[in-house]
């Protein structure tokens, strides 16, 4: 089988979703809204579904080609001949961009469908599925990418895409009349600039060096120059090539830490959440967000470079090392701020960002694939989770609906209602059971309760991190340990005990397009730890290195056809076979022990309190953990960068380019100029230049002729005497002059 | 008696286009000037003659009839014209006719 010649197709389809509801979706919907909204929402969901299609039959390809990675041309995107510098635009088939392909297009057809129950009504149905497809496409740019460039264009859309759906309200204004909808969007995308410049700066590091962006041209050469000990010329300093990797692996790093909100720029995701629930699932939860890990895992050759070139920042710590301390204390911090909240979706947020920091910790110790599987992983049960909570805000928003409508209630509801605020839930086990038992696989999932799939993702980690890294493993163990808490935590205030709010006692099931994907996707938060099954892999790994052509067996022995182990040695690079999976019991015993312990705590604490909307937190006992809730980073950013940067902003708007650029240059020295020339033209070279020659010749003409005048006597004997006088002179010349 | 020559003629010439033109310099009647322009007309008309027998070309000898021919012409607007003065001016003093002077 080869459908590698299908891997365009998996742009197209979404591209097509884009312009036709783009151009006729609105019209659609505004002619017959139920029509209209299953027009476009499923149409927008169809193209998300064939292009899963599309990259199951590049699954099955790379199977049947001995996982044969091929670059599939599109078209000659740059070309500089003349610096022999080439940029296509083609899409890399391999196991670890299918992998990719698969995970968005797989939970973003669910979370297509899903939306279509979730947007039911909204005026701008169909500008939300444009924008989705849009997603979705860039997302496929992204990790299809065959070069650097082209994962940036990716990179940069589904930034755009991230702001345009966060800031999807973006009328909705909050008590105080702050467009928070429309904040939240700039927020993201400014913060996201911050990482976005690294990445620029890698990409033109990397074409200076490397003379190419393409992935595997870069890292040939980037082993190459290694080995060389290549000493880098930047014009008029150089460098060696260790320390050049380390500043782009560096700088990577700062890309992801954007879009993978890690710190210091983890600050975006949890305003993120203001945009509709199903773009927090796919965008925010399942794909956008884990880029930065795939770009991470993507240029492993990069970091494990920079992990050879030793502690070369600051002669402190090495890039891959740096990645695993961000990624591990983002792991710890994000999951204690989670504590804190009380919005359903913020805790959710907050423990993407942790899940996000598991992710890059292993990315950074290099356990590659224990970065893909927790992505994949997390991918179900993290989306499985934020459509849980859009559906219980769905449940609420319709309970005081209910209220609403209901007069003998009248007293009950606030002026504002915030049917996201864990506060006023409770209970709604009985009132959402689909909902509610979803939502309890996704959480157990998540706390890593065997044997869903989180367990299994998360141990990996642990395990690796165990045995290369003592310190990221206790911070991460920690992390882990807050995540089965908060979880917990989450579970009971929303789903067990007595309602505490009217609205609850009223919530409803959500209808049938939403759970239906909640289902699918609590199937595989269950199972998805079949992917990399440490027993499976190790059998089945033996077994498929007799028969190269393989099939699956687990995402370890998948993904070393892209991910490549190897070792750097004087001869040259030896290919490591990847060493698969030992399940450590110890490591999975003490996890599960310590999430089982901190889930069991959480229904303790929360068991009976706190009994009404209004009652303080039980934690809220705990001072130093709610210092959490001011948000330290945001706190630090808005107290001393943002200030400077304003003052800065300020500063060049109305010192620089107002009085200095437009009064004083503009004003002063150009109009100025300007004027004195003007007026040098008009008052002396109009007036005595031209004026002047003009009258000149008129004054001269006139003197002249007055002068001539006095000839002209009247008296004709002058004038015959002048005749005369006239001859004489002929003669006198003829005769004398002439001969 | 000695030989009439060339010379003489053209002294002759001379001397009448001198006294003519004098006359025209000198004279303030505009009769007296008509009568020295016509000397002066003579004067060449003899030059001519004189030259026309001495090279043996008739070209002189016709030339003089043009001469005669716009003389006597001249002298008919002239005169008129004086007469047309002299009935406005009651004067023919050439000085008094100034009146085109810039």
């Amino acid at each position: 089988m080869n459908a590698y010649g299908l891997a365009p197709l998996l742009l197209l389809f979404p591209a097509v979703g884009v312009l036709f509801n783009g151009l006729f979706g609105r019209r659609f919907v505004e002619a017959d809204a139920k029509v209209g909204e299953r027009w476009s929402g499923w149409f927008a969901s169809l193209m998300a579904i064939s292009s899963f299609v599309v990259a199951v039959l590049l699954f099955f390809t790379l199977q049947t080609n001995e996982f044969h990675p091929v670059v599939v041309p599109i078209m000659d995107w740059i070309s500089i001949p003349a610096a022999d510098f080439y940029v296509p635009w083609a899409i890399r088939v391999d196991t670890l961009s299918v992998t990719m392909m698969l995970v968005v297009t797989g939970v973003g057809s669910l979370i297509h469908i899903y939306a279509i129950g979730y947007m039911h009504g909204d005026p701008n149905f169909s500008r939300f599925f444009t924008y989705f497809s849009l997603f979705i496409f860039f997302m496929l740019i992204l990790v299809s990418g065959s070069t650097y460039l082209v994962l940036f264009v990716g990179w940069e859309g589904v930034g755009l895409c991230s702001f345009l759906l966060i800031s999807f309200w973006f009328d909705r204004k909050n008590a105080a009349g702050k467009a928070m909808n429309a904040d939240a969007g700039r927020k993201a995308f400014i913060v996201n600039r911050v990482g976005d410049f690294g990445m620029v700066l890698a990409m033109f590091l990397m074409a200076w060096t490397f003379r190419s962006l393409e992935f595997d041209t870069v890292f040939e050469t980037a082993v190459e120059m290694f080995k060389t000990n290549h000493i880098v010329q930047f014009g008029l300093f150089s460098a060696p090539i260790s320390v050049v990797i380390t500043a782009i692996t560096a700088l990577f790093l700062l890309g992801a830490t954007g879009k993978s909100a890690q710190i210091p720029l983890y600050v975006w995701l949890p305003d993120a959440m203001a945009g509709p629930t199903p773009v927090s699932a796919l965008i925010h939860a399942a794909t956008m967000v884990t880029s930065g890990i795939y770009l991470i895992v993507r240029s492993n050759v990069l970091f494990e470079i920079a992990r050879e070139s030793g502690p070369v920042i600051f002669g402190v710590i090495s890039t891959p090392d740096l990645v695993a301390l961000i990624g591990a204390s983002t792991g710890l911090l994000a999951g204690l701020i989670a504590f804190t909240q009380f919005d359903i979706k913020k805790v959710l947020a907050y423990s993407t960002v942790s899940q996000l920091g598991f992710m890059i910790a292993a990315a950074g110790m290099g356990a590659y694939v224990a970065a893909m599987f927790h992505l994949v992983a997390h991918a179900f049960f993290k989306a499985l989770l934020f459509l849980g909570s859009g559906s219980v805000i769905h449940g609420m928003e319709h309970g005081h609906h209910h209220l609403l409508h209901d007069h003998s209630h009248a007293e009950d509801h606030e002026a504002v209602f915030d049917p996201q605020d864990m506060r006023t839930m409770g209970g709604l086990r009985h009132r959402m059971p689909v909902t509610f038992w979803t939502y309890l696989i996704g959480a157990l999932a998540l706390s890593g309760i065997p044997p869903l799939a989180g367990f299994w993702s998360k141990d990996e980690i642990l395990a690796h991190a165990n045995e290369h890294a003592q310190v990221v493993y206790v911070v991460l163990a920690l992390a882990a340990v807050c995540t089965a808490f908060y979880m917990g935590r989450q579970l009971h205030l929303t789903f067990f005990g007595a309602p505490r709010h009217a609205a609850a006692e009223h919530a409803q099931e959500s209808s049938r397009l939403m759970t239906v994907p909640l289902i699918a996707l609590a199937a595989l938060a269950a199972v998805g730890g079949l992917l990399n099954l440490p027993f499976l892999t190790t059998r089945m790994a033996e077994a498929n290195h007799h028969h190269p052509a393989g099939v699956f067996v687990g995402l370890e022995s998948w993904l070393e056809h892209s991910i490549a182990a190897f070792e750097l040695t004087e001869a040259g690079t030896i290919h490591l076979p990847h060493t698969p999976i030992v399940l450590s019991p110890v490591v999975a015993g003490i996890s599960t022990l310590l999430a089982l312990v901190a889930l069991g705590g959480a229904f303790y604490i929360y068991r009976n309190k706190p009994e009404t909307a209004a009652d303080p937190d039980p934690l809220q006992r705990i001072k130093p953990l709610w210092w959490f809730r001011i948000l330290p980073l945001e706190t630090f950013y808005m107290k001393f960068v943002v200030p400077p940067f304003k003052w800065l902003a300020d500063w060049l708007a109305f010192a620089v380019d107002w009085n200095f650029w437009h009064d004083f240059v503009h004003n002063n020295i150009i109009r100025d100029m300007f004027v004195s020339f003007a007026t040098f033209l008009a008052d002396v070279f109009d007036k005595f230049g031209v004026d002047g020659t003009v009258n000149g010749i008129g004054s001269l003409t006139k003197g002249l002729a007055g002068a001539i005048r006095r000839t002209q006597t009247g008296f004709a004997r002058t004038y015959a005497l002048g005749v005369f006088l006239g001859a004489v002179a002929l003669l006198v010349y003829f005769l004398w002059v002439l001969y | 008696m000695p030989e009439v020559t060339i010379d003489w003629y053209i002294a002759l010439s001379v001397i009448l286009f001198t006294i003519g033109s004098l006359g025209v310099l000198l004279r303030r009647n505009a009769i007296i000037i008509f009568m020295s322009v016509e000397m002066m007309l003579n004067s060449a008309n003899l030059a001519f003659v004189a030259f026309a027998r001495y090279l043996g070309d008739l070209d002189g000898q016709v030339l003089v009839f043009f001469v005669i021919t716009v003389a006597a012409a001249e002298v008919a607007v002239g005169l008129a014209l004086i007469v047309a003065i002299f009935r406005t001016k009651k004067s023919i003093n050439i000085d008094d006719m100034n009146l085109l002077k810039g």
